[in-house]
């Protein structure tokens, strides 16, 4: 039952992050702080929320905000960075895994194609619950 | 097929290839090297007379007789035709010499800063195109019945503002080399440019180390918005609807674009009912005069185009004080402080002229051109 249901709320969240990519298509035209935006892809391996991400992101002239997931998990992100030497994104945030157990993810990584409207961050991310490769796109 | 339909053919099939390519809009540094120069001679193959720029084909042989097919790339048909050309000027058959710059990527392809006739060694095809002179005793301001200056054109002959002293954006008292794109002589001197918060400094360098070749205005025909439009090669029109209090600005580098300043003391807000969460590429702008200036305050920009000739960012937390003046009738003063937040770290100002060119209306040039 459980598995169902995780199963099914996979599969959802598959659907709607599959719509968002639709439905952006090319990429919108973003010239002003590299971060600010919508990014789509993967963090590989996570058995907590399942490979597929949406990571919102946005620059309100001295920090970095968002979140993860919105309107399915809504993670909200507890540090977020850029550090344009490098052009090198750190970014935090807590969770909690079905259990109700606290997840502490820390992701981080390097924007590339930095002057494309659909760049893409890449790095890794980890958690206590594990590890693996980070890869979005901007939409 | 006889062996002249053949070579024909083959010339355009050539020409083709070459212009792969070639048809983009660009700044200039970003497709052609000016430390390459280049000389060419050869046999013209095809004219194609249109915006953003015109280009000429030509047939080079080479010593070892065999015949290669080259592109010079020429300004746009609208300086060209004011520098006294047009696209007759050149044939098909014709011989000529080139004289420019070599492309950055390696194809066959020069920015042409001279083409010469090499039957009659006139030079052809140069751009020639200065601003009016004016004249040698300053002429009054025009201005309306009530005393306050004018800013459009004073008769029905028209008129435009154009050749900007400055085609850059700099900080004011900023001592910095760079080009009339803005295209930095040294990149160590970027930090001068503006007050810029890290990341946008970061931006900046970036975009220069490509030549800006990621500019949306040539890209994607963005519109110049915000200070760009008072940098632009074509030039601006205001247009003065006083019954209505309110003033257009038409741009004449971006696809006929215009741009609305309300002087009726509404809200800066855009529409009266209020449209402020619909960010805009020339923002929502308010003025009103300060003895002879207009001073103009905009924002509610978007952040989808790049607000400067040069690449400097900037974010939708962008503000504009503009100061218009017009101390004499052929000298328009624009300065401007801007205030950015989101992407440097205190407010700054710059400014400069543009010149007047009475008796015409804009030049008609489409960005979009380069699409066809």
């Amino acid at each position: 039952m459980f598995s169902g249901a995780r199963n099914l709320r996979r599969t959802f969240i598959g659907i709607a992050l599959l719509a968002v990519g639709l439905v952006a298509g090319a990429a919108l035209a973003q010239e002003g702080h590299p971060l600010k935006g919508s990014w789509l892809g993967e963090w590989t391996g996570n058995q907590v929320l399942g490979d597929n991400i949406l990571l919102i992101l946005d620059w309100d002239g001295k920090a970095v905000t968002g979140m993860i997931n919105p309107g399915t998990d809504n993670i909200r992100l507890t540090k977020a960075s850029l550090d344009p030497n490098g052009w090198v994104v750190k970014i935090e945030a807590d969770a909690k895994d079905k259990s109700g157990a606290a997840v502490h993810y820390v992701i981080e990584g390097h924007i590339e194609n930095l002057e494309l409207p659909n760049r893409q961050i890449t790095g890794t991310w980890s958690s206590q619950k594990g590890r693996g490769k980070f890869a979005v796109a901007r939409q | 097929m006889n062996m002249r339909a053949a070579a024909r053919i083959g010339a355009l099939f050539a020409a083709a290839l070459v212009a792969r390519g070639a048809g983009a809009h660009h700044a200039l540094a970003a497709k052609f090297d000016d430390t390459r120069p280049l000389s060419l001679a050869g046999i013209v193959t095809l004219v194609d007379w249109r915006n953003p720029h015109v280009h000429v084909f030509f047939n080079v042989t080479k010593p070892d007789k065999s015949v290669e097919n080259w592109a010079v790339e020429l300004e746009s048909t609208v300086l060209l035709k004011k520098s006294g050309w047009s696209r007759t000027t050149l044939a098909p058959g014709d011989a000529i010499k080139v004289d420019g710059i070599a492309a950055r990527d390696g194809t066959r392809q020069l920015w042409g800063s001279n083409v010469t006739e090499t039957a009659t060694n006139r030079r052809v095809l140069n751009v020639t195109d200065t601003a009016p002179r004016p004249p040698e005793v300053a002429r009054p301001t025009p201005r309306w019945p009530d005393g306050t200056p004018q800013l459009g054109a004073p008769t029905s002959a028209g008129g435009y503002w154009a050749y900007p002293t400055s085609s850059v954006l700099m900080q004011a008292g900023a001592k910095v080399s760079m080009n009339g794109d803005g295209v930095l002589a040294k990149l160590a001197d970027a930090p001068q440019v503006a007050p810029f918060q890290p990341w946008a400094l970061g931006l900046y360098q970036h975009r220069q180390q490509r030549h800006l070749a990621d500019d949306p205005s040539f890209l994607n025909c963005k519109p110049p918005g915000a200070v760009r439009q008072f940098q632009q090669p074509y030039g601006v029109q205001f247009v003065e609807d006083r019954k209505n209090k309110r003033m257009f600005v038409l741009i004449g580098s971006g696809n006929r674009n215009y741009r609305i300043i309300y002087l009726d003391g509404r809200a800066r807000q855009g529409q009266v009912q209020g449209d402020d969460d619909n960010p805009l590429y020339y923002g929502r702008a308010v003025g009103h005069w300060e003895g002879d200036t207009l001073v103009v305050e905009t924002s509610g920009f978007n952040e989808d185009f790049w607000f400067s000739n040069g690449g400097l960012p900037h974010t939708d937390k962008l503000s504009l004080v503009e100061r218009f003046s017009r101390p004499n009738l052929d000298t328009l003063r624009y300065e401007v402080t801007i205030d950015d937040p989101g992407a440097y770290t205190k407010p700054w100002s710059s400014g400069w002229e543009l010149k007047w060119v009475g008796g015409e209306e804009l030049p008609v040039y489409f960005c979009q051109d380069n699409r066809s």
